[in-house]
């Protein structure tokens, strides 16, 4: 009788935490649905009374519109690019310093550093306004220096590396140095190689972070063909001329690369964004 | 050879970084457009902030609200759904990503979808009116805009807090528990003493970086409500981002500074833990 009354409940403890997952989890990719379903809907039907489930009839005319009236491959290829260069300079840059912070000894380097850490303290608005101006000081407004240059290296790329690298063995850089490398080739054959999972992170949070970032490239674009996809999709989201579906369609274009991304790379998201809040 | 290692991060720190600080913190004590030569007029724009531009104000409690909403539910959520996840659940990824799916996604993104949806016409109300409830005027009604643009906003991150928790909860070492069901200590005992403490690290962590984060908030309010019905959701950088638009480049220094000065407790603590790990 006991048991039967454990396993009873046990039961019902199951369906329920399923019925709260599954029930969660819906709602969850509802507004996902909901902004593909609106975009294959025809411009009568988006508010349709009872709302339509399934797009009846069910037209790709939103992204033929916006394909065609608005440069949207031009603002895909600008995230592209600047994330991907922003990516790369913060993996040779941060890694580079990291090296140095965590594996070499020079005069002030403790104190280097500890100005370094300071930084992360400042938000990044109080820069804002004096950045830009130094774009325009530098003619750089409007053009993909200002997107990419002062993303080149990250504080806390540098942190995160410097704490992976301290991790690798001193002995396996030492015979390095004996066959006779310079310490960037040290670095280069020995280090990098060995700081791969690491990197692996950091390409993950510097990149998402780019593709996402909105404040900075909308104020330092003005010309559509500068543009990054979520600059972009404000501006078309902005325009009167947009009825909601046309909306969704940029909307869709703009979150699919990164979701098709996330959906190939889940474990490498996941672990790239508990790295930071867990203590190893 | 050390120094040429960290050379392009120190130059790129003083330039965008140090020089940017000082610069916008002399502006914040003049009367500077951009345009015209700055005037130096001391604390008067701090002065002007706090005792003669009400809007100004109800951008610090806006912001404030919304920084409490998504703290007060965001991480909770984010527990909840862990510790359900922690449950030995089949198809744990899939739930997972369910969850996480709108982190991954950008805030302007997140915002056109949640337009669409608060549309006087969208589904929401549509389920509304299904139900035989009134419509909402849930981004045109200064009442609620708020509440809106923070629900959008708790549903976007909580998924990260979700990872975070998942992780922690996963590596509590079984024999705490074990240890505890020894002594005979009930599901919730279990829960109270042995997973709550265990998770003390994570917590901080995930309220400091929150707290930081919602401060900050800025893309949500610019695509969804541009900080109106009549400043409702007006938060301190959509407030800043329009002085700048004004060029009163100034007032808005002041601004940025305000916002440094309200996060600088927050941010000390986050350097705390940052320096406790290296």
């Amino acid at each position: 009788m006991e048991t039967q009354h454990r396993s009873l409940n046990f039961i019902v403890g199951r369906i329920l935490l399923y019925l709260v997952l599954i029930v969660s989890s819906v709602l969850m990719i509802v507004p996902f649905y909901w902004s593909v379903g609106t975009s294959l809907k025809l411009e009568r039907f988006i508010f349709a009374s009872p709302p339509q489930w399934w797009p009846n009839p069910l037209t790709f005319l939103s992204y033929i519109n916006i394909l065609t009236r608005i440069p949207f491959l031009r603002y895909f290829t600008n995230s592209v690019i600047v994330a991907l260069v922003t990516t790369l300079g913060q993996v040779f840059f941060d890694t580079l310093a990291a090296y140095a912070f965590a594996k070499l000894k020079f005069p002030g380097r403790d104190q280097i550093f500890f100005i370094f850490l300071l930084v992360l303290m400042v938000p990044s608005q109080v820069n804002l306004i004096p950045m830009y101006r130094i774009m325009a000081t530098l003619h750089w407004t409007d053009t993909y220096l200002a997107l990419i240059v002062p993303n080149l290296t990250s504080v806390f790329g540098i942190f995160m590396m410097r704490q992976f690298l301290m991790s690798i063995p001193n002995e396996l850089l030492d015979a390095a140095r004996i066959d006779g490398c310079n310490e960037f080739k040290v670095f280069m054959k020995v280090a990098l190689p060995l700081a791969l999972p690491g990197i692996a992170t950091l390409v993950i949070l510097s990149f998402m972070g780019t593709w996402n970032n909105f404040l900075w490239p909308r104020i330092v674009t003005n010309s559509e063909s500068l543009f990054t996809l979520p600059v972009g999709l404000a501006q078309l989201q902005m325009k009167n001329t947009s009825n909601e579906a046309q909306i969704m369609a940029g909307t869709v274009l703009t979150a699919l690369p990164m979701i098709m991304v996330f959906l190939f790379m889940q474990r490498q998201f996941i672990e790239g964004m508990t790295a930071g809040a867990l203590k190893e | 050879m050390p120094y040429l290692f960290i050379a392009v991060p120190v130059v790129s720190i003083i330039v965008f970084m140090f020089i940017p600080m000082i610069v916008s913190f002399w502006w914040s004590l003049n009367d500077y457009s951009g345009i015209q030569s700055a005037k130096f007029i001391g604390l008067d724009n701090y002065i002007q902030l706090f005792t003669n531009d009400p809007i100004f104000i109800k951008t610090l409690v806006n912001t404030t609200l919304f920084v409490l909403m998504g703290m007060g539910v965001g991480p909770t959520l984010g527990l909840l759904t862990a510790l359900l996840l922690n449950q030995k659940v089949r198809f744990q990824s899939v739930f997972r990503t369910a969850y996480y799916l709108p982190v991954m996604t950008s805030l302007v993104v997140v915002s056109t979808i949640w337009v669409m949806l608060y549309n006087r016409n969208g589904l929401l109300n549509s389920v509304l009116t299904g139900l035989g409830l009134q419509k909402v005027g849930w981004l045109s009604d200064p009442k609620v805009a708020l509440i809106s643009v923070a629900i959008a906003s708790i549903w976007q991150g909580f998924g990260f807090e979700t990872v975070i928790f998942l992780a922690a909860l996963q590596s509590i070492p079984r024999e705490l528990y074990e240890a505890a069901m020894i002594d005979g200590a009930g599901s919730f005992q279990r829960f109270w003493y042995v997973t709550l403490p265990s998770l003390r690290h994570v917590v901080l962590f995930i309220y400091i970086y929150g707290i930081i984060g919602s401060y900050q908030v800025f893309d949500q309010i610019f695509v969804m409500t541009a900080g109106g019905p009549v400043y409702s959701t007006s938060t301190i950088v959509h407030y800043l981002f329009t002085k700048f638009m004004d060029l009163r480049l100034g007032y808005a220094s002041a601004i940025a500074y305000v916002l440094f000065a309200i996060l600088v407790v927050f941010s000390y603590l986050q350097w705390r833990f940052f320096t406790e790990k290296s």
